[in-house]
C-alpha cells in the first residue's frame, strides 16, 4: 500500500466510540475520507493523552483546512493531530489555554452562524469562511503553528507520518548529499564558471 | 587528532585549589580549557549542560528551533525577560539572549561561518571618527597582533576556505580547501560580478576534507541550529574538547551550574560556587578564574558575585559589565527561481560578498557588513512553512499548500550581516522580577538598535533585493528590524576589553582591571561588533589570551 493512502478511519472510529450518544455523526465527507486502512493497529483504540475527543475532532478539522488533503495528502493523513496532542501534554501550556479558550469560542461561532453544534460537522466551505473570520487570533495562529510542526517534525513525534510533510515540499531527511544540489551549481560546473 | 580518554581524566577535589577554573565550555572556554591543560596546568571546566556527541544530533527542527532542547529556555526553567529601553519594564520571554547549552556551547549549534575580522575593525574609530552618544571605540590590540592566533584557529580549530579580494592579510594558507559552491552561491555570484562586484569562497569551520582525525562534511545541511553529526563543524566540542581531556590535567564537570565567584581578603577569586544537576551545591578552590561563559552569562555571573568588597558586582568598578551589548544587525531578502535551487543541502553558505565592509561616510551614517546566500529559513521545513505566503499568498488552504510545495526547494535568501554599535543604554542585566530555576534572578535583556544600525540594516537590504533582482528572481520578499531586535545569539561587548580601567572591564589579555586573577574571554571582551560572525575571533581572542595567561603564569604573574 502506498503511503499517500489515507488513514483517517481508525483515527475516526476511536473518536466516534467515544462521542456515541453525543450529537456527533459521521458526515458524508468523513466517510469518503475514511478509507483502507482498516486494519491499521497504529491508531485503532487508541486515546489521546491530552485532548478530549471533541478538541480532538475540532483541531484535526480545522488543520484539514490549514493543509487540505487534495491530489496530495494533507495535515490529517500526517496525523498532525496526534502531534498537537503529544506536545500538549509535554509543557506548552500556553498554548494548551489559548486553544481550550479559542475553541470555546469558535463553537459559539458554529452554533449562531451555521445552527450546528461542532465545527467538524461543517461543510469545507463554512468550515472556511468561519477560521477567515479568526485569522487573525491567537487561536487560530497556534493551531496553524502546530499544524505546521506536526506536518513537518519529526515523525517520532507523532505527525508527518511515512513522511507525508517532507514528500510534499521535497524534502529527503538524509544524511548524504553530493554536488550538485540544484539546478544552478549544476549548470555552474557544466559551463565551467 | 587526540581522543577523549576517560581514563586521562583526573578527579580534582573541591576543597584543594586547583591552577585553573574555567566557567563555560564553548568557543572561548574549550580553547582555553585545551592551552591550558595541555601547558601542564590544573584545569576544572565547568559546564551547565551536557556532552553531546555527534551521535547524539538529529535534524530535529522541532526539537531543537522551536523547543529550545539546545538553547533552553523559560520551558527548562530558564525564563528571561525582554525590554526596549531603560525606561520600560521588561517582559518575560522564552529566550532573548540564545545560546546553547552543551560541551562547545554555541559553537555546536552555529552556522560555522568563520570570517576574520579586518584590520579595520579594530582601528575603526580612529579612522572613521567617535559618535556621539556610543561609546564605539578602538581596541586595544590590533589585527596584526591578533593574526598569529587566527592561523592558529585556522589549523588547530580547522577553517576552510581561499584568500579572496576582501580577505584580510594572513600568515598562512587556508588547512582545507572552500566547500563546493551551491545554487544559491551560484545566483549570488552571478549577480555580484554582472554589477561589478568581488564575490569570493565563504570561510567556513567546516571541513571540506579531512583535516586532524576529522572527516569532510558530508552535506547533509544541518548546520545552522544543529551540532554536526560527523564532526566535520570545528566546534570546540569536537577540537579542542578531546585534547584538553587527553591532557590528563583537565576534569570536565557537565551539568555544573556556577552560581558566584568568592574573592579572599586580598580581593583575590579563590572559589567558584556552583549546583551540581540534582541541586548539590558545591564549591571548587582556585588559583585563577577564567569566565569563558558568553556575553550573556559571563555578565551576568560577575553580577551575582557582588559582596561588601565588589558591592556593584566583581570586576565591575567601571560600571560596565553587562553594558554595551551587541547583536550584530541583519537583513534577509528571499527570492522564487525557476528552477530548483536546494538551498537546504549542504552548508549554509559558500560565498560572501565583502565589497560593503566599511559604507561611505557621505551616506550620513555609519556601518558596514557582509552579503552571503542562504536557504531563507536555515534550511528547515517547518520553518519555511510556516513562513509561506511571503509572496503575497495566503498563509493556510489549498493555494498556500501548493506554494509551500515550490517555495522549499525554489528559493534563496540574500542575507546582509551588519554593525552594532556600542550603547550604554543595551544591557545584560539582572531582573529585578523574575527568576530561573535556581532561584537566581533572571537574565534582563534591554536592547534597541541605534538609527545607524538600522540604516545600514536598510542599506543592505536594499542591496541585496538589487542584487536579488539581477539574479532573476520571479517575485523577491524583503525582512529588516524595523524597531528594535527582541532578542539575538551573538552576544557581544558586554565586559569589554580596554587599557582605561574607567570604561572597560579586562585590558587587552583579558585580565580583569579589578581582580588580578580573574579572566573574562568570550563574546564579552569585543570592543566592537565586526561583521556579524563573531566566532572566528573570539576563538583567536580566546588562543591569545590563553598564551598570555600561561607565560605570566610561568613568570608567577597570576
Amino acid at each position: 500500500m502506498n503511503k499517500h493512502h489515507l488513514s483517517r478511519r481508525a483515527f475516526l472510529r476511536s473518536a466516534s466510540d467515544a462521542a456515541r450518544g453525543s450529537a456527533i455523526v459521521l458526515t458524508l465527507p468523513m466517510i469518503i475520507t475514511a478509507c483502507s486502512r482498516a486494519n491499521d493497529a497504529r491508531l485503532s483504540g487508541e486515546s489521546f493523552q491530552n485532548l478530549t475527543e471533541e478538541e480532538a475532532l475540532a483541531f484535526d478539522a480545522i488543520a484539514a483546512r490549514i493543509i487540505p488533503t487534495d491530489e496530495t495528502p494533507g495535515a490529517t493523513e500526517a496525523g498532525v493531530i496526534y502531534f498537537i496532542d503529544n506536545i500538549l501534554a509535554s509543557g506548552w501550556d500556553e498554548q494548551r489555554l489559548i486553544l481550550q479558550d479559542g475553541l470555546r469560542e469558535l463553537q459559539i461561532a458554529v452554533g449562531l452562524s451555521f445552527g450546528a453544534a461542532y465545527f467538524h460537522e461543517l461543510e469545507a466551505q463554512q468550515q472556511d469562511q468561519l477560521l477567515t473570520e479568526i485569522e487573525n487570533t491567537p487561536f487560530f495562529s497556534t493551531i496553524r503553528y502546530l499544524t505546521v510542526a506536526g506536518m513537518f517534525s519529526l515523525p517520532e513525534y507523532g505527525g508527518n507520518r511515512d513522511s507525508i510533510g517532507f514528500d510534499l515540499i521535497g524534502f529527503e531527511d538524509r544524511h548524504a548529499w553530493q554536488p550538485p544540489y540544484g539546478f544552478y551549481d549544476a549548470d555552474y560546473a557544466e559551463r565551467g564558471e | 587528532m587526540a581522543q577523549a580518554n576517560d581514563s586521562a581524566t583526573p578527579t580534582y577535589p573541591t576543597r584543594e585549589a586547583v591552577d585553573f577554573v574555567i566557567v563555560g565550555s564553548g568557543a572561548a572556554g574549550g580553547v582555553m580549557a585545551k592551552e591550558l591543560s595541555t601547558a601542564g596546568f590544573s584545569v576544572v571546566l565547568l559546564e551547565q549542560g551536557p556532552h553531546l556527541k555527534a551521535a547524539d544530533f538529529k535534524h530535529d527542527e522541532w526539537g531543537y528551533n522551536h523547543n529550545n532542547d539546545l538553547v533552553w529556555g523559560a520551558r527548562q526553567g530558564h525564563p528571561q525577560t525582554y525590554r526596549r529601553t531603560e525606561n520600560d519594564v521588561a517582559e518575560p520571554v522564552e529566550v532573548s539572549l540564545g545560546y546553547a547549552h552543551n560541551v562547545g556551547g554555541s559553537s555546536v549549534h552555529f552556522s560555522g561561518n568563520f570570517w576574520r575580522f579586518r584590520p579595520i575593525d579594530f582601528m575603526e574609530a580612529s579612522v572613521r571618527g567617535t559618535i556621539a552618544g556610543t561609546n564605539f571605540a578602538d581596541w586595544p590590540i590590533s589585527y596584526e597582533e591578533l593574526e598569529p592566533y587566527y592561523t592558529k584557529v585556522d589549523w588547530e580549530v580547522g577553517v576552510s576556505g581561499l584568500q579572496g579580494p576582501w580577505d584580510p592579510p594572513r600568515s598562512r594558507e587556508y588547512p582545507c580547501p572552500p566547500l563546493p559552491v551551491k545554487s544559491s552561491d551560484v545566483l549570488l555570484e552571478r549577480a555580484a560580478k554582472k554589477l561589478g562586484y568581488t564575490p569570493y569562497p565563504a570561510p567556513l569551520a567546516i571541513l571540506s576534507q579531512p583535516h586532524n582525525g576529522r572527516p569532510a562534511c558530508i552535506h547533509c545541511g544541518f548546520c545552522n541550529g544543529y551540532g554536526c553529526e560527523v564532526n566535520a563543524k570545528s566546534s570546540s566540542m569536537a577540537t579542542m574538547i578531546p585534547v584538553a581531556l587527553a591532557s590528563g590535567n583537565c576534569e570536565l564537570r557537565t551539568g555544573c551550574t556556577v552560581s558566584q565567584v568568592n574573592t579572599d581578603e586580598n580581593g583575590r577569586a579563590n572559589e567558584v560556587v556552583y549546583w551540581e544537576e540534582d541541586g548539590t551545591e558545591q564549591a571548587q578552590l582556585a588559583n585563577a578564574v577564567v569566565l569563558c561563559a558568553n556575553g550573556a552569562e559571563t555578565p551576568r555571573l560577575l553580577l551575582l558575585s557582588e559582596s561588601s568588597r565588589f558591592p556593584d558586582g566583581l570586576a565591575n568598578s567601571s560600571g560596565v559589565v553587562g553594558k554595551n551589548l551587541m547583536f550584530n544587525g541583519y537583513s534577509s531578502v528571499v527570492g522564487l527561481f525557476d528552477e530548483p535551487v536546494n538551498a537546504h543541502k549542504s552548508v549554509p553558505a559558500t560565498r560572501v560578498m565583502h565589497d560593503f565592509y566599511e559604507l561611505d561616510p557621505s551616506l550620513g551614517f555609519y556601518g558596514g557588513g557582509g552579503i552571503d546566500a542562504r536557504h531563507f529559513t536555515a534550511g528547515t521545513p517547518m520553518g519555511m512553512a510556516l513562513r509561506s505566503g511571503l509572496f503575497g499568498g495566503p498563509t493556510w488552504g489549498s493555494e498556500y499548500k501548493k506554494n509551500l510545495q515550490h517555495e522549499f526547494t525554489h528559493t534563496a535568501s540574500f542575507d546582509g550581516h551588519t554593525t552594532s554599535l556600542p550603547l550604554a543604554t543595551n544591557s545584560v542585566s539582572l531582573d529585578p522580577n523574575l527568576q530561573d530555576k535556581w532561584g537566581r534572578p533572571a537574565m534582563r535583556c534591554t536592547y534597541q538598535d541605534h538609527p545607524d544600525d538600522i540604516a545600514t540594516m536598510k542599506f543592505f537590504l536594499d542591496k541585496t533585493t538589487e542584487l536579488m533582482d539581477v539574479a532573476g528572481a520571479s517575485k523577491t520578499s524583503g525582512f529588516i528590524v524595523e524597531e528594535a531586535q527582541t532578542g539575538n545569539v551573538h552576544l557581544l561587548g558586554t565586559c569589554r576589553m580596554g587599557d582605561d580601567p574607567s570604561n572597560s572591564v579586562v585590558d587587552k589579555f583579558h585580565r580583569s582591571h579589578d581582580v588580578p586573577n580573574l579572566f573574562m574571554v568570550d563574546g564579552s571582551s569585543l570592543v566592537t561588533s565586526g561583521r556579524g560572525q563573531p566566532t572566528m575571533t573570539i576563538m583567536a581572542l580566546a588562543f591569545r589570551a590563553a598564551d598570555n595567561i600561561i607565560q605570566a603564569a610561568q613568570r608567577g604573574e597570576i
